[in-house]
């Protein structure tokens, strides 16, 4: 089950962040991806040991812990996508596909003229469609 | 199969080194033991690796053993197959022999025997005793040795070497060494495809079966540890690998799932990660197979031991928090089976040997910087680990409350399960303390300015419920359990004892009751803490009607059928089965207690703090910062807590997490204000006040606002300057900068968002200007015009400007004083969409951190602002009202408000109080060169027509008083002609000469200009009304006239306005108009008729850019002539009247008149020379005018308005002329008679004679006439000789009377010696003739001539004496 989902901005700001568990505990995914951020830049500046090629956006799994995965997956422009699940077995390919079409809708977002880049995004319709994505995560694709 | 295994374990404990055999068959090992054993161990030796690649090993260690050893004679042939590995890897046979027969009948025949078995790799030393004297035994020995060679060597490998006792042969041992590492790569080679080929053999079957698996094991680590004995431990670790591989893959099978786990020992609580001696490996095996428990954990320390081995402490760190999270997902699997708690007690004890492993032979010297972050990010997640495991325990023992509820401690629990045993573990018998400790909650703790906020959740879900359900007597819809469960919520909601740790306990995450709580409450009647007591509420009713003290002392037998537990039950029962599991001591002292707890806890949140910092992983470091922060604000150690939430908040603060900040900051204002440090507390409060919107609550903001207005008015004694970019933004007003010109005050407007949730009151405000483009150029600071009262929201303040200096400024810092505090922003918005049309502070520009770019203020250069100039400056009417227009045009710069001062010069007058009339001038004058107006004026061509006026324009009516206009906001910003009436004066005497007219300015400056007489003007147009004589002297003048006509009638008017903000600016400028008079005449006297009669033509020049229409002309003639036959003087002919004239146009008029032959004449011409200058003609000339007053002359305004009806009134013009006597005969001629000498000399006198002859009949004078005609015929006539002194000397009469006979041709001779002074040519004397008209006299020469005077001659009696 995602737990939940962000955008974080170039300055590691959040630009959008999301849960989706029933209780109103969202600040401890704040933390979670806040301090994500510190894997993101690690795997950035060493690409090398990573493994990742320059151009690859997804960055895999972040957080090994024992209750919650944390993907991530970086944009050309430096925005961080960030994905919180707490599904112990993902299929990698579901992860990418779920970056994927968040991507899509993120740039679908901000391209709208009254966005203010590196803003907050406040669209409703970016958030019930990150919601649409996270239903059909796992749903297999056509 | 244990006994198996406890065998294999005895011989693998054996055998830790490479075993060497030697043979010896002559008792020589004594002897060269010592020889052999310095060479150990073998330095650079070869082997290969399981996949036939060459490894040098620096070293490798053997051991030699002789083969009559006990250790390798135990070992029975069976044992040797698969236990090879602990064989011998090669044997060294030593032999001598110093006789041939004895070696072909008893060596031979024993080395054969030792050599025969074909799986050793041997060879033979020959040890050689001989001297090397004794020539005879060395070549017996070395027949021998030859013989040796030729039995047991081949050619594809040398067996045999000889070693000479009494030769020390270096060459010798290096042989020996490398036929023993020779030996064991061989060997190392045959066994490692022995095993291969055993192992193949147990895995065709693809997974080997449970009772295969011990000998696939058996075969795998023997395998490994041969690699281990022959220093390959990378081949060593690789087997390891892939047993733990296939375990794993053989544990998955289905038919394999039944077996046992393990975990059941005592002291598996403890991890085992690192220590595969803790358990012998009979006790890993149960039912025969492995307990997946121990074997995994002795696999993965094989595996630790091997890479601690290769100096990589860093891999087993990272492999081991691997195993740690894979093993204690298993652990979780196999929970129910376990002991409770287990896993989280091991997970902890696991990661804290991995951490003093792993730290001990860690040298950060021989690691990369990488691998060093490496190791500590490991540490540090290894401790986080821990921590977590930790904080879990405690919280089920019940030192909840120890615990902040922090995201991140939130974020690690709130999704890790409770334990899930079989069955909850009951309530020990002697658990009353302990149960009654459990009810002693920690005081719950608020968040100053009154936040309050929901918990956040340490566990997924309520552990009261949890517990119960697993409780052996109890399920999840049992009714008794409800109601206990309520009361127990309803006791940790509301009252102590349950308090903060019991809410933590018992609220879901969410902090909703679950859905069978909740619809239990709903269907429950009545008092549900009565029910509990009465004794018919349910089944359970004999049970639940037992006290809690009564339970607690009945223990765990009456409990396991009871009423399920309470929290402190739960709790207590928790920490009984723990404590009596855990056997780590430092874990057992840490749950001893909550104190004890809480420092065990901050070790850990420390550790991994500080190993998280030196990862460079800055967030996880600073977040766990904040953890230990809490644990000293909550122990009073406010300054180092005050220090670290510091970090805490500089880090959300940076990257923009307010949600996180809001978390920190209100705990890290308490910290600083326990110290007092009211300017960080401040700052605190500021930046509590500037998180986003929805973080606080209003009432929250309101609060915190207050303590900041209290602080800055009443705590703080000293000035505080606080930064509050965040919650003040500023901007320009939107649109184009403010324009002003260099030196102009101003008022700039600004917009001033507040996020105070109040409104405020600022003593003062004012905001830097920072000039652009100019580095040099300083801050400019303006400040408000009032003290502002800011509202939440946008707030309109307007600065003022002093004058500034010339540039483009930007908004800098705003800056407001609040009592003590100052404030300043930074902040300055950007002009957006939302901005320029008044964003709130709500809305993304309000944290908008972009700098500014575009100007506010736009200072300009000096320059003109304003010009005035005359519509027309040349050809006004003089001496009658004119309008004088004058063009005031504002150059980019608003006049509105402008007041213009007129004054004007000598010969102008200007109603002081009129009205004045205004216009805008077209829109062509707009932008042009006003210095090319005149010109285009002055032009005839264009004098119909002015493109630069456009008329029709509306006119206003202003005032003027005092010689003061204001300017209508209508003239601010374009051109406009202001049209004055004035009127040029110039006043004319009887005679014909002007004289300035009195002064009709105020300004001092005209009158000190009067008194002196200054005033040249009007006295130069004398030319202008003297209609000069007849036509010689006409001609004469005429190129005079006309320069002086461009001086004429000047006419200056002082012009000073005053514009610009307040006023503040001044332009003073003279303005020069020429009045001129509409003709210009000449005359001249054309004919002369012998009838004593002229004609007299006179020349009407037209000066003016208008028309003019000559209605009636008369000649006005002086005493001595008179009209012609008593005309009236009109022209001639009369019907030439009215004569038009077009501008700069010519005409003449014609009169006629003659001499006055009458008496009057002799008198007129006695007194001639006086009258001709005092009396004179006037023609006077009555005209109309039709002009325009943009362009020049027009009607005069008295006229227009007096007489409405007549269009154009006649106006008069006046010239005056003097006419002349015709002149008659002279009377007397006077001639100098010609010099007595022809070069008269200096000195030299002479005699000058002028001879005065009379030549018309009479006296010269009158009056002599009369008196002294009849007493003779001669007139006594007055002679001066008039001479320059310098030049002349004379001698005799120069002044006297001579008798000059009245008769016509009557000469006089006047004689007068004179010498010449000087040299060169000079005036000779003159004779004059003071009492007779000059006229009346005819000189001959006519003109003064010149003598030229020669120098005295030599004097030669100054030369004799010489």
């Amino acid at each position: 089950m995602i737990a939940c989902v962000a955008v974080v901005g170039q300055q590691n700001n959040p630009l959008f962040i999301e849960s989706f568990t029933e209780g109103e505990d969202e600040l401890k995914f704040h933390y979670i991806v806040h301090c994500s951020l510190d894997v993101i830049q690690e795997k950035v500046s060493n690409p090398k040991k990573t493994g990742s090629a320059m151009n690859e956006t997804f960055l895999g799994l972040l957080y090994p812990t024992e209750d919650y995965k944390v993907y991530g997956y970086l944009t050309n422009t430096r925005v961080k996508f960030l994905l919180v699940t707490t599904d112990q077995d993902v299929r990698d390919i579901d992860v990418r596909n779920f970056f994927r079409r968040f991507h899509a809708a993120y740039v679908d977002a901000v391209s709208n003229p009254f966005h203010v880049p590196g803003k907050r995004i406040i669209s409703k319709a970016f958030t019930e469609r990150v919601g649409a994505i996270v239903k059909s995560f796992g749903a297999p694709t056509t | 199969m244990a006994t198996f295994l406890a065998h294999y374990q005895s011989i693998k404990k054996s055998a830790q080194r490479l075993v060497v055999a030697i043979a010896d068959v002559n008792d020589l090992w004594p002897t060269v033991k010592e020889g052999f054993e310095a060479r150990v161990p073998f330095r650079k030796a070869c082997l290969n690796s399981k996949f036939q690649n060459s490894v040098i090993l620096d070293k490798l260690p053997v051991e030699y053993i002789l083969t009559t050893d006990s250790r390798l004679r135990s070992r029975t042939p069976q044992e040797q197959n698969a236990f090879c590995f602990q064989e011998p890897f090669a044997m060294v046979v030593l032999v001598t022999c110093e006789d041939l027969e004895e070696y072909k009948t008893i060596l031979k025949p024993r080395l054969k025997e030792i050599t025969q078995n074909e799986e050793r790799e041997w060879f033979i030393v020959f040890v050689s005793k001989a001297q090397l004297a004794n020539d005879q035994a060395g070549k017996l020995t070395r027949k021998i040795y030859n013989k040796i060679e030729v039995d047991f060597s081949n050619k594809k490998r040398e067996r045999c070497c000889k070693l000479d006792m009494h030769v020390a042969d270096a060459a010798f041992w290096e042989d020996v060494e490398s036929k023993i590492v020779e030996c064991i790569r061989f060997s190392l080679d045959r066994r490692v495809l022995f095993y291969e080929e055993e192992i193949r053999n147990l895995t065709e079957n693809h997974h080997p079966q449970a009772g295969s698996f011990v000998n696939y094991f058996i075969l795998k680590e023997s395998l490994a540890s041969m690699f281990q004995m022959t220093q390959l431990q990378d081949d060593a670790l690789r087997e390891y690998e892939e047993l733990e591989q296939s375990y794993l893959e053989s544990v998955n099978l289905s038919s394999m799932k039944q077996r046992k786990f393990g975990g059941h020992d005592h002291g598996d609580d403890s991890a085992a990660l690192l220590d595969s001696h803790r358990k012998p490996l009979s006790q890993l095996v149960e039912d025969d197979t492995f307990r997946e428990f121990d074997f995994r954990q002795y696999l993965f320390a094989c595996q630790a031991e091997l890479l601690f081995f290769l100096n990589r402490p860093v891999d087993v760190a990272a492999r081991g928090y691997s195993f740690i999270i894979s093993f204690s997902r298993l652990l979780s699997d196999n929970e129910k089976s376990l002991p409770f708690s287990l896993r989280e007690v091991w997970v902890l004890t696991a990661c804290m040997t991995l951490i003093k492993e792993t730290e001990e032979r860690f040298s950060a010297r021989s690691m990369t910087i990488e691998a060093e972050k490496e190791f500590h990010r490991l540490q540090a997640d290894l401790y986080s680990l821990a921590r977590v495991k930790l904080m879990r325990l405690g919280d089920l023992i019940g030192y909840g409350g120890n615990i902040e509820r922090t995201p991140c401690n939130s974020a690690n629990l709130s999704m890790l399960p409770w334990p899930k045993p079989n069955i909850w573990p009951s309530i020990p018998s002697d658990a009353a303390d302990r149960i009654s400790l459990k009810g002693q909650f920690s005081e719950k703790r608020s968040k100053p300015f009154g936040i309050t906020r929901k918990p956040l959740p340490l566990a997924p879900t309520l552990l009261l419920r949890d517990a119960n359900r697993r409780r052996a007597s109890l399920s999840v819809g049992n009714i008794p359990e409800f109601l206990e469960s309520r009361q127990s919520f309803k006791e940790s909601i509301y009252g102590s004892p349950a308090g903060d740790n019991a809410s933590s306990l018992a609220l879901s995450p969410g902090g909703v009751p679950p859905a069978p709580l909740r619809s239990m409450s709903m269907s429950a009647n009545g008092d549900l803490t009565g029910s509990l007591n009465s004794p018919g509420a349910g089944p359970s009713t004999p049970i639940r009607s037992v006290s809690f003290g009564t339970t607690a002392k009945a223990g765990a037998a009456t409990n396991r059928y009871d009423r399920p537990m309470k929290l402190p039950e739960i709790c207590a029962a928790a920490e009984f089965a723990i404590q009596s599991m855990v056997t780590d001591e430092k874990l057992l002292k840490g749950l001893s207690s909550a104190e004890n707890f809480e420092d065990f806890l901050m070790e850990l949140t420390k550790a991994a703090a500080d190993s998280y910092h030196q990862s460079w992983r800055k967030r996880h470091g600073v977040v766990l910062d904040g953890e230990v922060a809490a644990f000293y604000s909550r122990h009073g150690n406010y300054d180092s807590a005050a220090k670290l939430y510091e970090k805490v908040c500089a880090m959300y603060s940076g990257d923009g997490w307010h949600a996180l900040l809001a978390e920190v900051l209100p705990d890290l204002a308490e910290c600083q204000k326990q110290l007092e440090d009211l300017a960080g507390y401040l700052l605190s409060c500021i930046k509590l006040l500037s998180l986003e919107k929805g973080l606080l609550e209003d009432s929250e903001r309101h609060t915190v606002q207050s303590e900041v207005l209290w602080l800055a008015h009443t705590e703080l004694k000293n000035p505080v300057s606080v930064d509050v970019s965040t919650l003040i933004t500023f901007s320009g007003r939107g649109g184009s900068p403010l324009k002003l010109c260099e030196g102009d005050p101003g008022s700039l407007a600004i917009s001033v968002w507040s996020g105070f949730p109040g409104e405020i009151t600022l003593d003062a405000l004012s905001v830097t200007l920072i000039a652009t483009f100019t580095a040099e150029e300083g801050v400019k600071v303006v400040r408000s015009a009032q003290a502002p009262s800011l509202k939440p929201g946008k707030n309109d303040v307007v600065m003022v400007l002093p004058p500034q200096r010339a540039g483009s400024y930007v908004l800098g810092v705003l800056t407001g004083q609040l009592g003590q505090l100052r404030l300043r922003s930074h902040t300055y918005c950007m002009t957006s969409a939302l901005s320029s049309k008044g964003g709130s502070p709500e809305s993304d520009d309000f944290l908008s951190l972009e700098r500014p770019l575009r100007p506010v203020l736009e200072v300009s250069e000096p320059r003109p602002l304003v010009d005035i100039t005359c519509v027309v400056s040349w050809g006004l009417l003089i001496n009658e009202p004119q309008w004088l227009g004058l063009v005031i045009r504002p150059i980019d710069y608003s006049l509105k408000g402008s007041i213009l001062h007129l004054s004007s010069g000598s010969g102008l007058q200007i109603e002081e109080e009129q009205i004045c009339e205004i216009e805008a001038a077209g829109k062509l004058l707009k932008g042009s060169n006003q210095k090319q107006f005149p010109k285009d004026h002055g032009n005839p061509s264009s004098a119909g027509e002015n493109p630069f006026i456009v008329k029709g324009k509306e006119k206003q009516f202003l005032g003027m008083k005092d010689g003061k206009v204001s300017l209508p906001d209508s003239a601010s910003d374009q051109a406009s002609i202001l049209w004055l009436r004035v009127r040029a004066v110039q006043r004319m005497q009887k005679n014909g000469f002007l004289t300035p007219s009195p002064p009709s300015s105020p300004l001092k400056a005209y009158d000190k200009d009067m008194a002196n007489g200054n005033i040249l003007e009007d006295s130069t147009t004398l030319s202008n009304f003297s209609g000069l004589l007849l036509g010689q002297d006409d001609k004469k003048h005429g190129s005079s006239r006309s320069k002086d006509n461009q001086t004429i009638g000047v006419r200056k008017l002082d012009v000073k306005l005053e514009y610009g903000a307040a006023l503040s600016r001044t332009y003073e400028r003279t303005l020069t108009v020429q009045f001129l008079d509409p003709l210009r005449v000449v005359s001249r006297v054309i004919a002369k008729g012998s009838d004593s009669i002229i004609f007299l033509q006179v020349t009407l020049i037209s000066q003016l850019n208008a028309s003019i229409t000559i209605e009636d002309a008369e000649l006005v003639l002086q005493p001595g002539f008179v009209h012609v036959n008593g005309e009236s003087g009109r022209p001639f002919p009369s019907s030439i009247l009215p004569l038009v004239m077009a501008p700069s146009s010519e005409s003449a008029l014609l009169f006629t008149a003659r001499y006055e032959m009458s008496g009057k004449r002799s008198e007129e011409y006695s007194n001639s020379v006086q009258c001709e200058l005092e009396v004179g003609s006037t023609v006077v000339i009555k005209y109309q005018i039709v002009g325009d007053r943009a362009l020049g002359a027009h009607s005069p305004l008295t006229c227009l308005k007096k007489d409405s009806m007549q269009e154009h009134p006649l106006l008069e013009f006046k010239s005056f002329l003097v006419l002349q006597m015709p002149i008659s005969d002279p009377f007397l001629a006077v001639g100098m008679l010609p010099l007595p000498v022809d070069n008269p000399c200096v000195g030299e006198q002479m005699i000058l004679q002028w001879r005065v002859e009379r030549i018309t009949e009479g006296t010269c004078k009158p009056s002599y006439t009369s008196t002294d005609q009849k007493l003779d015929d001669v007139e006594h006539l007055y002679y001066e000789v008039e001479a320059d002194p310098d030049h002349w000397m004379l001698a005799g009469r120069k002044k006297g009377w001579f008798f000059m006979p009245q008769q016509n041709g009557g000469r006089v001779v006047v004689s007068l010696v004179c010498i010449p002074l000087i040299v060169g040519y000079v005036q000779p004397p003159c004779l004059l003739l003071p009492g007779v008209d000059k006229t009346r006299i005819s000189n001959t020469p006519a003109g003064p001539h010149s003598i030229c005077i020669l120098p005295p001659p030599l004097c030669s009696s100054f030369c004799v004496k010489k």
